[in-house]
Parts: C-alpha cells; structure tokens; sequence
C-alpha cells in the first residue's frame, strides 16, 4: 500500500509538471505576448510572470520585444524655406506600445520591418518639416530664435500621427538631430570666408593692441601728471602756511626795522657773495678803506 | 483452457511462493532504482542551478520572467550563485567593465581618423572642401564649420531600466548595446544642437568651459528625459578648427597673443610711469613739508637772534653796524674766488671797468 502511494505521488508530480507546460507560460521582463485563441488575438500580457493559457491548438502564443528600439535615417539633402541646402540625419527611439495591433501588420522579422517602415515615414516627415524653416531656426546664437528642439518636436508629432492613423501599434519615445551639415560644394566657400574672417581677425587684433597699449600709456601719464600736480599744490599749500607761520613773528623784528634790514642784508652779502663770485672793490669799501689812510706815494701803480 | 489449468496445477506451493518472492524481490530492486533516480534526480536539480558570475560580468535571476530584486540589488557581483533551474529561474548575464565606469563618444563632429591613425595622435590631410560623407563637422551658431566631439563617462544607476528598457535589434537578448546606443544618440545630439548656439570663437577657446557645460547639461537631460537608467560622470569635449583653415586660425591665436603681450606691456609701463610719479609727488610733497619747517624754524631761530642782539644794537648802532658788516666782509672775502682791488683814480673819480659778457663760452683759436 506504501509503495502504491508513492507511485502515485510520483506519477501525480509528473502530472502536475506537464499540465505546468501544457496550460501556463512566462512573460519575460521586457517582453510582451499577445495571445491568439484560434488564430484570434485574444489577450495581450506586457507585465512580467506566469499566467495560464489553454494548450494548442486552442490558444498560441506570439512575443515581441517592447524595448525602445534605436535606429537613424540616411545622412540627406533637404530643402529649406530660405532657399539654402542643409544635410540632417534624425535618430528615433520606438517602441511597441499596443502588441495587438503591431502583430498582424509586421509578422515575421518584426523589427526590421517595422524599422523600415518607420524610416519611410521619417524621411518624408523630415523633408516637410525641416522644408517650413530657415537656416537661422537651426543655427543662431541668440537662443529665442533657435527652433532645433522645435524642429525634433514637429518632426516626432508628424511621423507619430502617420503611426497613429495606421493604427500600427508603435509609439516614438524620442527623435532627436544625428548630425546636420552643409553639402560639399557649400564648404569650400564657406571655408572662403572663414579665412577672409580670420584675416580680418589678425588685421584687428594687431590694430587693437597697439590701440589698447598707446592708451593705456596715455592714461598713465595723465594720472602721472596729475599727481605731479597735486603734489605741486600741496607743495604749494604747505608753503602758504610755512610763510603764515612764519609771519607770526614779523612783530620781533618790527621792534627795529633798521636792525631787522640790516641783518637781512648782511646775510643776502654772505650767502650771494660765495667761493665763484668775482669781487671789485676799491678803498671805499671796507675794510679797504683803511688804504685809503696808506701814504700816497703807494698808489703810483694806478693806472 | 483445459491445459491452463494443467498447466497452474502442474506447478507445486513451494514453486508458485518461490515466483511471488521473486517478483516481489525484482519489485523491490525496482523502487530502489526509481527512489535513487529520483534522489540522483534532485541532486542533479539542486547542483545545476548553481552557476558563477566573471569578474567582467553581472547576472540578473528572472523569477517566471520577472527580476528577482530591485535598484542595484538586482545585480549579482563576481562569485558563485544558485537559482532555481528553469523554467522557474532564468540567469541573464551583462558583460562589463571592471570599474562599472562605461564610455560612448560622439561620432557626428569629428573628420575621418583610422584607429591607427588615432593611436598614433595623427591626421588625415584635409582637402580643399569637406566630404560630409566621409569627414563629419558642426555648425556653429555664426555659420562656421568646426569639428566638435565629445567623450561621455557614464554608469547605470538603474540597471532595471537600462537592461530591459532598451534593446539593439537583437530579440529577447539582453546587455548594454541598447542603452549604449541612446547614450550615442543623446552624445551626437548634444553636440550639434550645443554647437548651433555657440559662436566658432567661444567653441575654440571655451574660457569659461560653457560650451563643454553646456553638452553635459543637455546630455544629462536627455538622459534623464528618455529614462535611460545611466548616470553621467564626465563629459569631456575637444573642439578644432578645419584642417582647412588651421594656419589661419593659428595666426589668429599669434595676433591675439600679440595683442595681450602689447597690453600686458603696457599695463607694466603704466605701473611704472605712476610707480615713478607717486614716488615723485610724494617728494615734492615731502620737500615742501621740509623747507616749511626748515623755513619756521629759521624765522624762529632768526627772531630770538634778533631779540639777543637787539639790546647791543639799540646801545651804538653805527658801532654795530661796522662790527657786524667788518665780521661779514671778512667772510666773505675769504670766500669769494676772486677778489680785484681798483684803487680810486687821481682825479677822484670812480674807475669805469668794461666787461665783455658771453653766454656761449669763447672757442678756442684754432689757428
């Protein structure tokens, strides 16, 4: 009897088992599963775990990835509204967002299918879009003029309502410029002008230094002379009040003024009669005076 | 029928006991095969969940499909690991870099470089115009054509999102490729959308390294916008002028250098010009303080000379007056350099002198 009911046991494990492959299945972490019943999309499970479905032939399975898919245009030639020619490339990053309706039109190699349809509808939303703006809307340095995040905003808006009106079940996470250029032909005279900048650059910076340097040492003797000056004023300043001081004490010599002129003009005899000056005198002036009182026969070598 | 029978009753007790025993032997034998099978079973089980993560390598356990943990314990580090087998458990395993740091660069804004040619730090030489097929280049705001690139250092901060959020084409596969690529997208965008608003000259020179701020800010943004699951470490940018034109913007470069070399010589001339004049201003000022106590000191010292000898003045003048003037004379002629003596002609006249004043110094006689 024990050994029947481990048997059974055994037999009801393997049971269990196959019916677990039979009637249930996963949905991976990045996976989504639309399920057909008799050929009939019937369910669609986008969140990961185990869930039950009836065996096949009744019900079948078809999984798709619903990662974003990444994936960018031909680097092409557009036209824009100002008449001048502008290379862009545009990447665009897509995703499954209804299983249902995306099984049915791409079965089979979806993505690649989907990506080719998606990089038609691109293109010709690219050509229109980028068509409607100038080059200033792509390039300027004044940011309230700039349309680039503008531009991808219209570019994803056009190609998501092509998707949406063909119910193909897609949604575009985000589109975004790859790279713009200029054609070929346009860079060689583009470059033209660069160097005829660049020339013009050189021209001004040389002129500019000398300009900067020449006034630079102008205002620097102006400042000079200005403290020149200044300092000459309280020079004179300072003087001005040495000579008030000093006048403070003209009542002393006013108590004599004959005494006071005299010492003043002996001090000017002293201090202008000094070691290079060249004296004449005769016997009036004293002390020589006192030749005068010599006996006359001494003055026979006058002439 | 009948030989059935014969036959069930050929067999004696002892023979049909010794068949059940045998059988019920071979029964036996049999469960014990089936219990070690199953036991060998369950070993084989247990043993074959067990698996190893590589030192280069993270592995993600899906539980019926779904991650077992969250944030960055989603992750198993190098090591050895058990998971259920499947179909309970599924081991995914991402391959990457031993610091975890992971690199993109941009490859919109840069010419043609072979990978030897990189290594080696050379270049390619640039024709008279630029292949857009083949050399790639920015526009800037100012309408000039420069190449830009930029080196984008990243780490995944959500490795939920970055793994099953983005895929590379390839079915059901899982790595990094996926978030990689959107990184790249994010790279070139930022580099040609940031290059149209900058001016050539701020790209070049990037004093203030806005431009390279800039393409960080737009790609964290974009990063953040698209939920990528990555974090941006370092953006590093490198900006050059045209092969094309390289002579001429390294003229350029000269006449600025020049140009500040010019200022900057002035900027010291200005220096020293009022360096000199301060130091002159202040000695005019200075001087003056000096004679002006030179001066009242003077006056001073001549006013109490004046009241001493006053008193002697007052008492002989004329005897004062010869004193003092006979004192000054002697000093004075032993001072002076050349002392002529004209004695009073006979008649009593005063003797005229007639002096021949030159400012020029005489020449010598050359003859």
């Amino acid at each position: 009897m024990k050994k029947n009911a481990v048997t059974l046991a055994v037999a009801a494990l393997l049971l269990v088992i196959f019916a677990l492959l039979l009637f249930t299945y996963q949905v991976r972490q990045s996976e989504v599963v639309v399920v057909a019943t008799f050929g009939k999309p019937t369910d669609t499970r986008t969140e990961p775990g185990l869930y039950f479905k009836w065996p096949w032939p009744v019900q079948s399975l078809y999984r798709f990835d619903q990662r974003v898919q990444t994936f960018e245009d031909k680097f092409s030639e557009c036209y824009l509204a100002d008449h001048s020619t502008l290379l862009a490339s545009v990447y665009i990053g897509w995703h499954i967002s209804d299983a249902k309706a995306f099984y049915p039109k791409f079965q089979g190699g979806f993505i690649d299918a989907a990506q080719r349809q998606l990089e038609g509808m691109l293109r010709t939303a690219k050509l229109q879009v980028v068509g409607g703006h100038n080059l200033a809307d792509f390039v300027n340095s004044d940011a309230t003029q700039l349309k680039f995040s503008e531009i991808e905003k219209q570019i994803q808006a056009s190609v998501q309502s092509q998707l949406d009106a063909n119910n193909y079940g897609i949604t575009i996470e985000f589109l975004g410029f790859k790279k713009i250029g200029l054609p070929e032909k346009v860079t060689d005279a583009v470059f033209e002008r660069m160097k005829a900048e660049r020339n013009k650059y050189i021209t001004e910076a040389q002129s500019e230094g000398d300009k900067q340097a020449a006034m630079i040492k102008s205002s620097a003797e102006r400042q000079a002379a200005d403290l020149l000056n200044n300092a000459e004023a309280t020079a004179k300043r300072i003087e001005g009040e040495g000579n008030a001081e000093a006048a403070k004490t003209l009542a002393v010599f006013q108590q004599n003024p004959d005494l006071a002129i005299f010492l003043l003009q002996l001090e000017a005899m002293k201090s202008s009669l000094n070691q290079k000056a060249t004296l004449f005198f005769d016997e009036r002036t004293p002390p020589f005076d006192l030749f005068s009182k010599l006996p006359a026969a001494n003055s026979s070598y006058t002439k | 029928m009948s030989d059935h029978e014969h036959h069930d009753h050929s067999h004696s007790p002892e023979t049909h006991d010794a068949s059940s025993q045998a059988l019920s032997e071979a029964l036996q034998s049999s469960f014990f095969i089936v219990k070690l099978a199953m036991g060998a079973l369950l070993i084989v089980i247990l043993v074959s969940g067990i698996f190893t993560v590589g030192p280069q390598e993270k592995a993600i356990v899906l539980r019926f499909g779904k991650p077992v943990g969250s944030g960055t314990n989603l992750l198993l580090g190098a090591g050895l690991h058990w998971a259920w087998p499947q179909p309970v458990d599924e081991v995914v395993k991402i391959p990457v870099t031993p610091t975890g740091n992971l690199q993109v660069r941009s490859t919109v804004g840069w010419y043609f470089v072979t990978p030897e040619q990189e290594v080696a730090g050379t270049e390619p030489p640039g024709g008279a115009t630029l292949n857009p097929a083949m050399d790639g280049s920015v526009i800037t705001a100012d309408r000039n054509i420069i190449h830009s690139r930029a080196t984008v250092t990243y780490h995944i901060d959500d490795p939920r999102a970055a793994i099953f959020n983005f895929g590379a084409g390839t079915n059901h596969s899982f790595n990094l490729e996926g978030v990689s690529n959107a990184l790249l997208n994010a790279a070139n965008n930022a580099i040609v959308s940031t290059a149209a608003r900058f001016n050539v000259d701020d790209i070049l020179t990037d004093s203030g390294g806005e431009y390279q701020a800039s393409i960080k800010r737009r790609i964290t943004d974009m990063a953040d916008a698209e939920h990528l699951g990555v974090a941006i470490d370092l953006v590093e940018v490198r900006s050059v002028a045209p092969r094309q034109l390289a002579d001429v913007f390294a003229l350029v470069n000269s006449a600025r250098q020049n140009r500040e070399r010019l200022v900057t010589d002035a900027l010291a001339e200005q220096q020293r010009i009022l360096n000199t004049a301060s130091a002159q201003a202040n000695s005019v000022t200075n001087e003056a303080e000096t004679a002006r106590n030179n001066f009242v000191q003077s006056v001073k010292s001549e006013a109490d000379a004046f009241n001493k000898l006053l008193p002697q003045f007052q008492s002989n003048p004329r005897l004062y007056e010869e004193m003092e003037l006979a004192k000054v004379m002697s000093v004075v002629l032993t001072n002076v350099q050349d002392k002529i003596y004209l004695p009073q002609r006979a008649d009593g006249q005063p003797r005229e002198l007639r002096l021949q004043l030159n400012r020029e110094p005489q020449q010598p006689n050359q003859r």
